[in-house]
This record gives structure tokens, sequence and C-alpha cells, in this order.
């Protein structure tokens, strides 16, 4: 379970940074 | 620290956070994040360079963002105290491993979306023709999947674990070098200064991390050794090894906790090995000891280190420790994961702690039960029942056979199941075995506390 913690949480942090990157290329693709 | 009755609070000198682990968790995931991100969005201030098109700025974007977290796996591995603490050693060390898949992903979906943009890039892969600022790139991801590869299959290559290490160390220092490099050469974000000089500052904290793990804590270590004053012969091809501070106070730990143990070598060796402490925490005089099986490697020279050896203890780390208000505490131990519940059972009885314990217990045989006689013994001190369950037990045996699993710890625990405060450790096998147990039997995950020992 604590592994799977783990990678739940390293899911999530994938996810965000991905996220993050679109927005950023986003705004400057639009600009 | 999980929440703490005020009783057992009074036996804690080291009190790291009132907050709750769910708090501290939120906030080092949050410092973690910006820390990642920041420097990114960073780029989108001041003067911009000419704007591209999406697909174009979201490889640099993820580019950035996968060298920032190879970056900061420095700071996941410093074994800052306060941060592991609130997730748990194996936790962060799983979350490491795992964060680099994903910065490998990011840095190597970089090129493959400008190939896929324009093929004739795909000719900057050659290292012999590429421009140097390419060339820097190819390097960072060579040493990037290079250093993924031998942590994946390192024991299929059959590579020494002191071997690996260094170069563990060394593959990702050439790979985020390397990648700060070319994101400089290349120049497009970082042709502004402003922004040049925030990431150079970031590659300098990201070698301080690393300076501090491998020169600086060492430096503290060093002047703070401890001496072996007994080796003693424990059931089950394993060995205590007591220690006494040499000229300081040593430290306070939780019971439960491990340190990272230098014996042949000083502090400024590459490799550490962690082992739980198995006496008592109430020691006021900073002796330690620890029980370590002979499983190979490191383990298999215990019996060799004599007696009045200098030997270096970094630590206290862990988040496995009792400090709950429950009801009883179920400990369930499988071979050499006995010795954090020994450290419990210990402080337990020194504490004159009334509340019931149940130690479910495999090993191999009879004769193999480390700390057997003792845990006999104990049971006169304190409300401790012992169920041995043996694995290769001999005919006449009238306890518990096989592996534990949920038939054999509802035969033995009182219910409501979900009450008690439970601890696990074990081989990975078992581990996985009595979590999936306990979800059976309706036990939430807060209620229950395991650190794998093969973390590393």
């Amino acid at each position: 379970m604590r592994r799977l913690f783990a990678e739940r949480l390293v899911l999530a942090t994938g996810v965000i940074v991905v996220l993050i990157s679109a927005v950023f290329a986003y705004l400057r693709s639009a600009t | 620290m999980p929440q703490s009755t005020l009783g057992e609070l009074a036996h804690l000198r080291r009190l790291p956070s009132a907050l709750p682990y769910v708090t501290r968790r939120a906030v080092w995931l949050t410092v973690y994040l910006l820390f990642v991100l920041a420097p990114v969005l960073a780029l989108l201030m001041g003067d911009l360079p000419p704007a591209r098109d999406f697909w174009t700025e979201f490889s640099a974007a993820i580019a950035y963002v996968g060298l920032a977290m190879m970056g900061l796996q420095f700071g996941l591995t410093a074994r800052f105290r306060y941060v592991t603490e609130p997730w748990g050693e194996d936790v962060i060390y799983h979350f490491h491993r795992l964060l680099s898949l994903v910065a490998l992903a990011l840095v190597i979906a970089h090129p493959i979306i400008l190939f896929i943009l324009d093929p004739t890039r795909v000719r900057l892969l050659n290292f012999f023709v590429a421009p140097p600022v390419a060339r820097w790139a190819s390097l960072s991801t060579y040493a990037l999947i290079a250093l993924v590869v031998t942590s994946l299959w390192r024991v299929q290559l059959r590579i020494r674990y002191e071997t690996w290490h260094f170069t563990h160390i060394l593959l990702a220092l050439v790979a985020i070098a390397a990648g700060v490099i070319h994101m400089i050469g290349w120049g497009f974000y970082l042709g502004d200064p402003g922004k040049r000089a925030l990431w150079i500052g970031l590659l300098i904290f990201w070698m301080g991390l690393l300076l501090y793990v491998r020169v600086f804590k060492p430096l503290f270590i060093l002047r703070r050794p401890y001496v072996v004053t007994e080796v003693r012969k424990e059931r089950g091809d394993s060995w205590t090894l007591v220690m006494q501070p040499q000229r300081h106070r040593g430290f306070r730990f939780t019971p439960g906790q491990f340190g990272w143990l230098t014996i042949w070598g000083g502090p400024f060796k590459i490799t550490g090995h962690p082992f739980s402490f198995s006496s008592s925490a109430e020691r006021a005089d900073g002796h330690v000891e620890m029980t370590i099986r002979n499983l190979g490697d490191l383990t298999s020279t215990i019996h060799e280190v004599p007696v009045g050896r200098r030997v270096y203890i970094d630590g206290p780390y862990g988040a496995f420790t009792i400090g709950n208000p429950a009801d009883m505490h179920v400990l369930i131990a499988g071979g050499v994961g006995i010795t954090p519940m020994m450290s419990m059972i210990r402080t337990l009885a020194d504490r004159g702690d009334k509340r019931p314990v149940i130690l479910i217990y495999g090993s191999k045989d009879w004769e193999s039960i480390t700390f057997r006689e003792e845990l006999e013994a104990l049971q006169g001190h304190l409300d401790l029942r012992v169920v041995h369950v043996l694995s290769d037990s001999p005919a006449d045996w009238n306890g518990e056979k096989g592996f534990i699993n949920a038939e054999i710890m509802m035969r033995h625990l009182p219910p409501p199941y979900r009450d008690h405060e439970y601890f696990i450790c074990g081989p990975n096998r078992m581990m996985d075995a009595i979590e999936e147990a306990l979800g059976e039997i309706h036990v939430p995950l807060s209620k229950y506390h395991s650190e794998r020992y093969s973390f590393v």
C-alpha cells in the first residue's frame, strides 16, 4: 500500500507538470 | 511523528513538529512542485524571445521541467529528516526511483517532438557531426538513460552495489550539468541574463545538495563516532552490534527507527547501509544496538567486527514508530524484520506500558527464531503475547505453520481489528500479503505502519 501511495504521488506529480508545461506552451504560442 | 499521547511525549526529547503528517506532506509536495515549476514559469517573465508553435514550446517546457526534476532528485535522497519523516524513507526512495522514469520520459519526449516537427533534426543525434550545443543534449540524455538502465537492472547486470552507487552519482552529475550547458548554449530563453543566472543558480543549488550529503554531513558524522563494545551472536545467523558514543552524547531515537551504518571506512565512504535499532529507546547514555542478519555482502562481515572498532551512524531516520494512542499494538515481523519490533517491545517494557502487545512472528524454524529466549522472558514484564509462525515446522509442532496470512491474524487478534495499531516489517512478499490481508479485515491505512527493509 505504501508503494502504491508513492506510485499515485508520482502519477499526480507527472500529470501536474505536464499540464503546467501545456499551459506554458499555450501562453507562449498565443503571444 | 504520529499524534502522541501526552504520557508518551514525555519520553521523547526530539519533537520535530507538532503539525500532523498530512499537513506536512501537503507542504512538502507544494514546495517540491514550486521548485520544479517556478523556474520554468519564470521563463515567461521579462523580455521574451519570438513566439513559436505550441508543440515546440511544449517540448521546451517539458525539457526544463524534466531537468528541474532531475536536479531535485539530489534533495530527495539528501536524508533531510524533516522532509522524509512524514512519508517514511521507503516511500521517498520509491518516489525518487519512479520520478527518474518521469524525468527520463520528459527529457526523451523533448527531442522526439522536435524530430516529428522537423525530421531533418534527427541528424543532431549523430554525436560526431552535430554542433556542440546538440552534443551536450545527447550526452545528457544518454547519461540519463544509462542511469535509469543501471538502476532498474543492477542485479541482472551484476553490478556491485558500491560500484553502482558511485556510477549513479556520476551519471546524474553528467546528465544535469550537460542539460544545463545545452540550454544555456541554445540560448533561446536563457539568452536573457536574469533567466540564465536563475538556472545557473539552480544548478549550483542542486550541486550544493550533493555537497551537503557527501561532504558536510559526513564531516558532522566524523566528529560523532561510535565504538563497538560488544558483538553478540543471536539465533537465526544474526549478530548484534552494541555501540556506545565516543566523546559525545549520541542521539535519541524512537523505537522502530533506523540509522545508516558505516563499519569499514569513514563517513565519506559513498555507501552506507540502513539497519534498524534493536535496543530500547529509553537508554539515556546514547547506547544503541543493531541486530543484523547474514544476508551476504556487508552483513556477512558483522561477526568479524572487533570490539573497540570505531564506526559511524547517520540517524535516526524513519516514520515507522510507535506513539499513536492505540488500545493494542500488533507487531507483525518476518525474519530479521523482528529488529525494529524488538526495539518497540524493549521500549514499552522499560516504560512500564500496560497496553497489550501481540507479536506475530514468522521464522523458518524453531532454532532460528532471533530473540526467542528474551521474548519469552519479556512476557513476564509486559502484556505481551508472541505467536510464532514457522515455515519449516517439525512434525510435533502445535503452533502456526506456513506464512503469516489473514486467517492466522484473525485467529489471534480480538475484534474490532480496526482499533489496533499495526506495525509490519519483513520481506517484500510477506509485506504485500499482510497489507492485502489487513485490507480484507477492513483495517484503514492510517492504522497500520510498514517499512520495507529492502528499500535501497
